[in-house]
């Protein structure tokens, strides 16, 4: 039968790649681009198109060095696989972790090993800011490849045109005061995602982050800082100039709360054949994907008016264009605090195809072919702006790469009261005059839920 | 039918048989070995999916949230100490005090006239249809039905073009529900006035000219109402001539109060000149380049109004998929306001509900009714009995055994509701909207993670149907 004569010739083929792939010359370190052949194990969580664009990523690191790369797609729940795969034994030899509390709880396990002999302190591939996050007791534990910016607030530019606003705002105050222009104009300036509210607690996050500070907003994540504190009725406050006046939001407030994600994205950036009716709509960078699955007419505008081509016409060509999140001018030292996401690499185990590839990670050529191919950005300083397909995506990624501080986005840290977060911020919404009441609630859900 | 309640149990029955045939009453185990061992794998499947899961529970209700931990009563006390788990409780039982008799009305009217009626199969299958597509399906239905925009929603454009026809909207409406104002479209020499009109800020008299200008409003709506440029007004003898237009310039957005050549003029305003002492002397309408003129116009000071016709919105959507309470529960505390409050939002659901399921109530009614004694009936219209005592006094009895079956069949049905709160309550209502069956799958099953509190909803859950289904075992039993 044609199965077992197969059957044979596979595990033939299978004892002589093992036989190849299992050298222990851990003592030697060569240097990217040398040809060691073998294998190494590596877990993200990437699936379908994204894993695609990964492996393409990966294929001149295979070309130089022979190593076949062994990718495992773990899903959104690679953290707790690859802590069970420690705990059992058989860990990947690198993985791509989504957030830098694995990073730093793996490192002082011991779990991971110190990069800092290997790829050196990164300091000429990433800002300061970066490398914290996967610094621990002084060494290096981690490289990054991907980052997500949740800085951004996404605006129309033809709407902006239509009003006389020629540049975008850099401060809150200026949001507010082109927020009236618009209504001026006749356009609702913002289109409120409220959904069950992550996108309103996102919201107030980046609020937090510009007002208070990183310091602030990390102590706050893991309920160091109490939530009745008055940096957070600050922030609140702040929130309330611009959500308090439901003019500002589309709709009202009934139309914010029936606004859902991605709904509230088509408000600005519509499908062909409909006129916009907001100007600005906040969330990551992701809008970016709606807006070009709305219509395909899109083009990414350039910094400022977005160039002759933008109309709000439906008829003629569409653009889309983001502003950093700005920090309120008395707090403008916090302006190059980012809030975002992204994938660090980390090695499990120490191996020269391992090493190879985490030095291939810190390079610009894997970052570079994934920027090209779209949906991609890296804080890698040396991944050149040209690797980009367009200004927005290239101004995207000189947020993350200039970034003074980086920070995680804190709902998602908060566990089981998560969903509670999200409750409380509809409420304030509903009710902005309440902060009071809503601060002492968060704080209790807080104490409940993280148990601290 | 007429089996409910008379027959006796088959445990009864054979029973009765064995002494008969004069053997053992008691049967003895050993006689019946080969049922049994028949019986014995789906007794064990039965056993593994439901009673112990069901055992489980119990007992997870009594630990913590990863289930490893005992709390005792730690869960039941946070249930019914926390405001937004009360809040499942309240919408259960608004659920099952207006579903089950709401649907089984409908039920029975439906039964009803669907023997009277000629194309009654057509109607019947009608009915019956939204049975079949999923509940998921029909609640993502009914959002979009009660969409709030009238552009989408069927409820507020039906709603709108009723409010339209008989109170037009004016050619600028402002909607005050979303926050805009008429005072906000004031911008040069104008100012709000009374009643949410605009009037001029400083007076004129005849032979003179008047400039207003407005904010707020886009070039797209000018547009359609047929703006064009706003043109400077050419005084005018013995009239009172101006103009209306948008004092808006993209080109020069500081400058206010100039009529700037890219500027557009509101086109179709209706104007109403008044003396000081508030009488009108005039009515006018601006042109397409927003000037207008008051003819005859005599001695003294005059204000100019735009009126507020021009800014009626009319109807523009009522949010029912919101969580806003229909009973004033908004001064009251947390808890109270939790196991008080009606929201909107239920309503609209329990009539989608009632749509999907109207067509069971009147299936059952009608076999109900098909099979009533039509003899009984004839001799009571023959004794002289009208149409409506002889429903009520005849009819209504000899239903009641059916009407009850469907009540307690939908009152089961609508204590676990969920599905439906999931696909059609909007995000930001899903916490007003809240049940106990919906509640237990948010911490037991995603990102909330409490398995103790979880099985403590459904244990209470399971406490609340009993009565119902000691009910209708009772009626099968007799």
């Amino acid at each position: 039968m044609i199965g077992r004569k197969a059957s044979t010739l596979g595990l033939g083929m299978l004892l002589a790649v093992a036989a190849c792939g299992g050298g222990t010359t851990a003592t030697n370190s060569p240097a990217t681009g040398q040809n060691i052949g073998g294998s190494v194990n590596l877990w993200a969580e990437w699936s379908s198109s994204e894993q695609q664009a990964f492996k393409a990523a990966l294929v001149p690191f295979t070309t130089q060095t022979g190593v076949t790369v062994n990718y495992t797609s773990k899903g959104s729940t690679i953290s707790t696989a690859l802590g069970s795969a420690i705990q059992g034994g058989a860990p990947p030899d690198v993985a791509l972790v989504p957030d830098p509390g694995t990073v730093q709880t793996l490192a002082k396990q011991g779990s991971i090993k110190d990069l800092t002999s290997i790829v050196g302190s990164l300091s000429a591939n990433y800002g300061d800011a970066w490398n914290q996050l996967v610094t621990a007791n002084g060494k290096l534990y981690g490289v990054w490849f991907k980052g997500a910016n949740k800085n951004t607030i996404w605006y129309n530019p033809a709407e902006f045109a239509a009003a006389g606003i020629t540049t975008p705002p850099t401060t809150w105050e200026q949001v507010i005061s082109d927020a009236a222009t618009l209504k001026a104009s006749g356009i609702a300036p913002f289109s409120l995602c409220t959904d069950i509210g992550w996108p309103v607690a996102d919201f107030w996050q980046n609020i937090y982050l510009k007002t208070a500070g990183a310091t602030a907003y990390n102590s706050l994540s893991t309920h160091a800082t109490k939530w009745t504190d008055p940096t957070v009725t600050a922030a609140f406050t702040t929130f309330g100039q611009l959500v308090g006046q439901p003019s500002n939001l589309l709709g009202g407030l009934n139309g914010s709360l029936s606004n859902a994600y991605p709904a509230c994205v088509d408000k600005v950036f519509p499908k062909s054949g409909a006129s916009p009716q907001a100007a600005m709509v906040f969330e990551g960078d992701f809008v970016a994907n709606e807006v070009k699955a709305n219509s395909a007419n899109y083009a990414p505008g350039t910094t400022g008016t977005g160039g002759a081509a933008c109309s709000i016409d439906p008829a003629k060509t569409p653009c889309y264009n983001f502003f950093d999140f700005p920090a309120p001018a008395a707090n403008s030292a916090n302006q190059g605090a980012v809030q975002g996401a992204g994938d660090v690499a980390i090695m499990l185990k120490d191996t020269p195809q391992s090493e190879a590839l985490v030095k291939y990670l810190a390079g610009p050529t894997g970052a570079s072919i994934w920027a090209t191919a779209g949906g991609f950005t890296s804080p890698n300083k040396t991944v050149p702006s040209s690797a980009y397909p367009d200004p927005v995506t290239q101004k995207d990624a000189q947020a993350l790469v200039n970034a003074t501080s980086f920070v995680f986005s804190l709902d998602d840290l908060q566990g089981t009261w998560e969903p509670m977060m999200w409750t409380d911020m509809l409420n304030f919404l509903k009710n902005p005059s309440n902060v009071t009441a809503i601060q002492a609630t968060m704080d209790a859900q807080a104490t409940a839920g993280l148990g601290h | 039918m007429a089996e409910i309640g008379t027959e006796a149990t088959p445990r009864a029955r054979r029973r009765a048989a064995a002494v008969n045939e004069g053997g053992n009453p008691g049967g003895g185990w050993r006689d019946h070995l080969g049922s049994l061992a028949f019986l014995a794998p789906g007794a064990i499947f039965l056993l593994a999916i439901t009673v112990y899961p069901l055992v489980a529970t119990a007992r997870n209700s009594f630990y913590d949230a990863t289930a490893t931990n005992y709390v005792g009563l730690g869960n039941y006390q946070e249930i019914f100490s926390t405001s937004s788990i009360l809040v499942t409780f309240r919408n259960n039982v608004i659920w099952v005090l207006v579903f089950p008799f709401l649907v089984t009305f409908i039920g029975l009217v439906y039964g009803v006239l669907s023997e009277r009626i000629r194309w009654s199969t057509a109607f019947k299958t009608i009915i019956f249809m939204p049975i079949v597509f999923s509940a998921t399906a029909s609640a993502l239905v009914w959002r979009t039905i009660f969409d709030l925009d009238p552009h989408i929603g069927i409820v507020n454009a039906a709603i709108q073009t009723a409010s339209d026809w008989v109170s037009p909207p004016g050619l600028y409406p402002v909607d005050t529900s979303s926050g805009q104002t008429v005072a906000g479209l004031a911008a040069t020499g104008v100012s709000s006035a009374p009643k949410d009109s605009l009037e001029s800020s400083s007076t004129v008299t005849a032979g003179n000219s008047i400039e207003l200008g407005l904010i707020g409003v886009s070039p797209a709506t000018l547009q359609l109402t047929g703006s064009q440029t706003a043109v400077v007004p050419t005084q005018s003898p013995g009239a009172v001539t101006g103009l209306v237009w948008r004092d808006f310039s993209p080109t020069n957005p500081t400058a206010k109060g100039q009529v700037l050549p890219d500027e557009l003029g509101f086109a179709g305003l209706k104007l109403t000149l008044l003396r000081s002492d508030g009488s009108s002397a005039g009515t006018a309408v601006t042109d397409a380049h927003g000037d207008f003129l008051f003819g005859g116009v005599g001695s003294g000071d005059y204000k100019v109004q735009i009126d507020p016709g021009n800014f009626s919105s009319g109807f523009t959507g009522v949010f029912w998929l919101g969580a806003q309470s229909l009973t004033p529960t908004s001064s009251l505390n947390q808890t109270a306001q939790a196991l008080l409050s009606v929201p909107l939002v239920d309503i609209s659901m329990i009539l989608a509900y009632l749509w999907i399921w109207a067509g069971f109530a009147m299936v059952v009614i009608g076999a109900g009714l098909a099979s009533l004694d039509r003899e009984v009936l004839e001799a009571a219209r023959l004794d002289g009995a009208g149409e409506w005592q002889t429903f009520r006094r005849m009819t209504m009895p000899m239903l009641a055994p059916v009407l009850i079956v469907v009540i307690v069949t939908m009152l089961i049905n609508v204590l676990k509701i969920f599905d439906i709160i999931l696909n059609m309550a909007p995000g930001s209502s899903q916490g007003e909207a809240n049940t106990l069956a919906l509640a237990m799958y948010n911490f037991g099953f995603t990102g909330l993670g409490n398995w103790g509190l979880a099985s403590a909803l459904a244990v209470i859950l399971f406490i609340l149907v009993i009565p119902a289904i000691v009910l209708n075992l009772r009626r099968i039993r007799g």
